[in-house]
C-alpha cells in the first residue's frame, strides 16, 4: 500500500497554512487526533474550483415545471458512451423515462462499472459509507470534487444571508462527530486562504480531558460549525462561548425542537441540509420555501413510486437524482431511498416533507392509519438527537430513545398517545453507537 | 455458411434500415417499463409470414431484467421491421429459420453493439443485412457466393476484434479502478467542509 505524505496531502501549502495546522494539532486542549487527510489540491484545481464555484453562485437549480433540464440530454448521450453500465444497456432512449433506475444495491455489487472510461485514475479518492441498508458502498471521487462541496455550502449559507469570510490565520469550519470510532484530522482550505479545517470527535476518549473540548472549540472559534443531531446535542452540553456564524446539520434530519435549542444557544442559524456521499449536498431546508430548496443546479431530481413510475405532481415518492458534480460517479435515475413530494416554487425546486427511507404507516388504536411523516410532526418540537418508533404485530409500540434524552419520555409517550389513541408503548434507551431504523412495522396493511 | 441462391440488392435492405419508423426504435417492453411489447411484434411478424408461434417460443422476447435485455430486445424490434420487407415475406423463410435469426443470431449482435447503430451507421446496416441474408442461404443480388462470404467476413470480423478489444481493456479497467480504490492514500480521501 502506498500512504500518502504532506507533499500529498496539501501540495500547495505556505508557510501560513502550516503555521494553521500546527496551531489546529497543538493546541493545549487539542484533542487527540487519529488520522490523516488534507485538501490535495494543486494550483490548477485551486484555479478550476475557483471558476466551478463561481458558475455554481451565479446558476439557479431548477427545471420548468412540464419538463426536465436543458443539460440532461447531453448528459445521458455522455453516459451511454463513456460509462460501461449504460453502455452494455444499449443505445440511450429516446424517452428519458424509459431509462432503468438503479439503486445503492447496483453500485455496491460492482462500483467500477459505473467510472467513466475517460476518467484518470492517478488521483481517485474514495468516500465508504455503510448505510443502514445492508450494502456497504465505497464511492469513488477525487480532490476537486471534494473541494466543490465548498461552493454548494456557500450557496445554502447566502440563503440565510452569510458569506463565509475566514482566511488565513482563522478557522473556517470544524465538522464534530460523536461516536466511539472517528475519523479525525486536521487541514486546511485553500480557496478560503488556508483557513483552519478539522475533523473532531466529541467522544470523551479521544480527548486528552473532557473539559479540553469546549476549550479547544472556543480558542479555534470557527466560523462554521458541522455536524449531526448526535454531536449537536452533545454540543450543547459542553460550556462553550464560540459564537459561529452558521451550523450545519448533515446525516440526519434535524428536528425543529433541536433547531431551535440550537439556535438559541448559538445565536445563528442552522442549515440542515439534506446530502449524501453518492450525490453530495443536495438541498438545503428553508421553511420560508417549504422544504429543502435544491442546491445543485446540475441534479435533476424526479420523484417515483416503488415500481419505478413518475407520481403526480406533488405527491410524495422516492427522491431520485440524475447527473451531479462527482465527475468520477455520473449517476441516472439513482434511487436515494428518501422520500419526499417535489414542488415548483418561487425558490426554485423544494423537496417537501423530505424523510430518509420508505415510508412506514402506523394504526391508531381506533384502526385508522397514519403516515411516519405525522409521527415525526408529533415529535418535532422535542429537541431529540434520533429516535425509534416500532409498531409489534399486536399494534403496541415501543419507543426507543438515547438514553440521556430520557427525560423527554413524558412528553414523547404524551405526543404520542394524542397522536395514535390509547395504544401499549413501552420505553427503550438506544444504546451508544446503535444504528436504528426511525420508524419500523410489524404490522399487517403496510403499504 | 452456403450462400448459393441470389437475394436482393444489399441497398435495399441497408436502405429500409436506415429508414425504420420511430415506432420500432421505441422502448422494449421489460418489466412494467417501456412501450414496445416485443414477443406481440414477432408474433405478427411470424403471421406475416404466414407461420404461428407458440407461447413458449414468444416468452423468449419478454423479460424483466434491462441489463441482460434491453439492448437484445431493441435490436429484435429493429431485425422485425427488416424481416417484415417485402423480399424477405416473398423468400417463402420457414418459422425455425426465423426464430432462430432473431433469437439466436441477433442476441449475439446485441451482446456487443449497441441495436441503433444498426440503423445509424452504414457499416452496421450492412453486417446486419449481410449477416441476415446468409443465415437464410442468400447472397446480395450482383454478388458471388464468394465475394458475399468474404466482405460479411471482413464486416463482422473487423468489429468482432474491435469488441474482443474492448471487453479486455474492460476487464484491465475494472482491474485499475479497483486498485486504484484500495490504496491507502485513496482511503485517506479528501477534505470536504460536511461529512455525510
Amino acid at each position: 500500500m502506498i500512504e500518502a505524505n504532506d507533499a500529498d496531502r496539501y501540495p500547495t501549502l505556505t508557510e501560513a497554512g502550516r503555521r494553521m495546522l500546527a496551531q489546529l494539532r497543538e493546541h493545549p486542549c487539542a484533542p487527540i487526533y487519529r488520522n490523516r487527510s488534507g485538501n490535495r489540491l494543486t494550483r490548477e484545481d485551486i484555479t478550476a474550483l475557483r471558476g466551478f464555484e463561481q458558475r455554481v453562485l451565479a446558476a439557479t437549480p431548477g427545471w420548468p415545471r412540464q419538463g426536465r433540464p436543458d443539460w440532461l440530454d447531453g448528459f445521458v448521450q455522455r453516459v451511454f458512451v463513456e460509462v460501461p453500465h449504460y453502455r452494455a444497456l444499449g443505445s440511450p432512449p429516446r424517452d428519458f423515462t424509459q431509462l432503468p433506475v438503479i439503486s445503492r444495491a447496483d453500485l455496491a455489487a460492482d462500483i467500477t462499472r459505473f467510472v467513466p472510461d475517460t476518467l484518470p485514475l492517478e488521483r481517485l479518492i474514495q468516500f465508504s459509507t455503510t448505510g443502514t441498508t445492508g450494502h456497504p458502498l465505497l464511492v469513488p471521487s477525487h480532490p476537486q470534487v471534494a473541494g466543490r462541496y465548498l461552493a454548494f455550502h456557500k450557496r445554502a449559507l447566502r440563503r440565510f444571508g452569510i458569506e463565509p469570510q475566514h482566511g488565513a490565520g482563522q478557522v473556517g469550519v470544524i465538522l464534530l462527530g460523536h461516536q466511539r470510532r472517528c475519523f479525525t484530522y486536521v487541514s486546511v482550505t485553500p480557496t478560503m486562504g488556508e483557513s483552519g479545517l478539522a475533523k473532531i470527535n466529541l467522544h470523551p476518549d479521544d480527548w486528552h480531558h473532557p473539559d479540553d473540548r469546549a476549550r479547544y472549540l472556543d480558542a479555534m472559534a470557527p466560523e462554521i460549525v458541522a455536524g449531526d443531531p448526535i454531536s449537536f446535542t452533545e454540543l450543547l452540553r459542553l460550556p462553550c462561548r464560540m459564537r459561529p456564524r452558521a451550523l450545519m446539520n448533515v446525516s440526519m434530519m434535524l428536528s425543529g425542537g433541536l433547531r431551535a435549542q440550537l439556535e438559541q444557544r448559538f445565536g445563528c442559524p442552522v442549515l440542515d441540509i439534506y446530502s449524501m456521499n453518492e450525490v453530495g449536498p443536495i438541498a438545503v431546508f428553508d421553511a420560508a420555501a417549504g422544504g429543502h430548496v435544491l442546491l445543485q443546479d446540475r441534479l435533476y431530481v424526479e420523484i417515483l413510486d416503488r415500481d419505478g413510475q413518475p407520481v403526480p405532481p406533488g405527491q410524495r415518492g422516492e427522491v431520485v437524482v440524475s447527473g451531479g458534480f462527482n465527475f468520477c460517479l455520473p449517476l441516472l435515475r439513482y434511487r436515494t431511498g428518501d422520500h419526499a413530494a417535489l414542488l415548483h416554487t418561487v425558490a426554485g425546486p423544494v423537496l417537501s416533507e423530505l424523510a430518509g427511507r420508505a415510508p412506514v404507516r402506523f394504526r391508531h388504536a381506533d384502526g385508522h392509519w397514519l403516515n411516519n411523516v405525522d409521527v415525526s410532526h408529533a415529535l418535532d418540537h422535542l429537541p431529540l438527537a434520533h429516535y425509534g418508533l416500532h409498531q409489534q404485530a399486536d399494534a403496541a409500540l415501543v419507543l426507543r430513545l438515547p438514553a440521556e434524552a430520557m427525560h423527554h419520555a413524558a412528553a414523547a409517550r404524551q405526543a404520542l398517545h394524542e397522536l395514535l389513541g390509547n395504544l401499549p408503548l413501552t420505553l427503550r434507551p438506544i444504546e451508544e453507537d446503535d444504528k436504528i431504523m426511525q420508524y419500523s412495522s410489524d404490522l399487517e396493511g403496510q403499504p | 455458411m452456403r450462400v448459393e441462391r441470389e437475394g436482393p440488392l444489399l441497398e435495399r435492405l441497408t436502405r429500409r434500415l436506415a429508414e425504420t419508423p420511430p415506432d420500432f426504435l421505441d422502448e422494449p417492453r421489460i418489466g412494467k417499463r417501456g412501450n414496445v411489447v416485443v414477443a406481440a411484434l414477432v408474433h405478427d411478424l411470424l403471421r406475416m409470414h404466414g407461420h404461428r408461434a407458440t407461447l413458449d417460443t414468444l416468452r423468449r422476447f419478454e423479460s424483466g431484467d434491462a441489463r441482460r435485455d434491453r439492448n437484445r430486445l431493441a435490436l429484435v424490434q429493429i431485425g422485425c421491421w427488416l424481416l417484415a420487407g417485402h423480399w424477405f415475406i416473398d423468400a417463402g423463410i420457414d418459422a425455425a429459420s426465423l426464430l432462430a435469426r432473431l433469437d439466436d443470431d441477433l442476441r449475439e449482435l446485441a451482446a456487443v453493439t449497441p441495436a441503433h447503430r444498426f440503423v445509424q451507421d452504414a457499416d452496421r446496416r450492412e453486417e446486419l443485412a449481410r449477416l441476415l441474408l446468409a443465415r437464410f442461404g442468400f447472397r446480395p443480388e450482383g454478388e458471388t457466393a464468394e465475394q458475399a462470404t468474404d466482405r460479411l467476413s471482413r464486416i463482422s470480423g473487423t468489429e468482432r476484434q474491435r469488441l474482443l478489444d474492448a471487453s479486455r481493456e474492460a476487464e484491465e479497467r475494472a482491474r485499475a479502478i479497483r486498485e486504484a480504490l484500495a490504496k491507502k492514500a485513496a482511503e485517506e480521501s479528501a477534505d470536504k467542509w460536511t461529512r455525510e
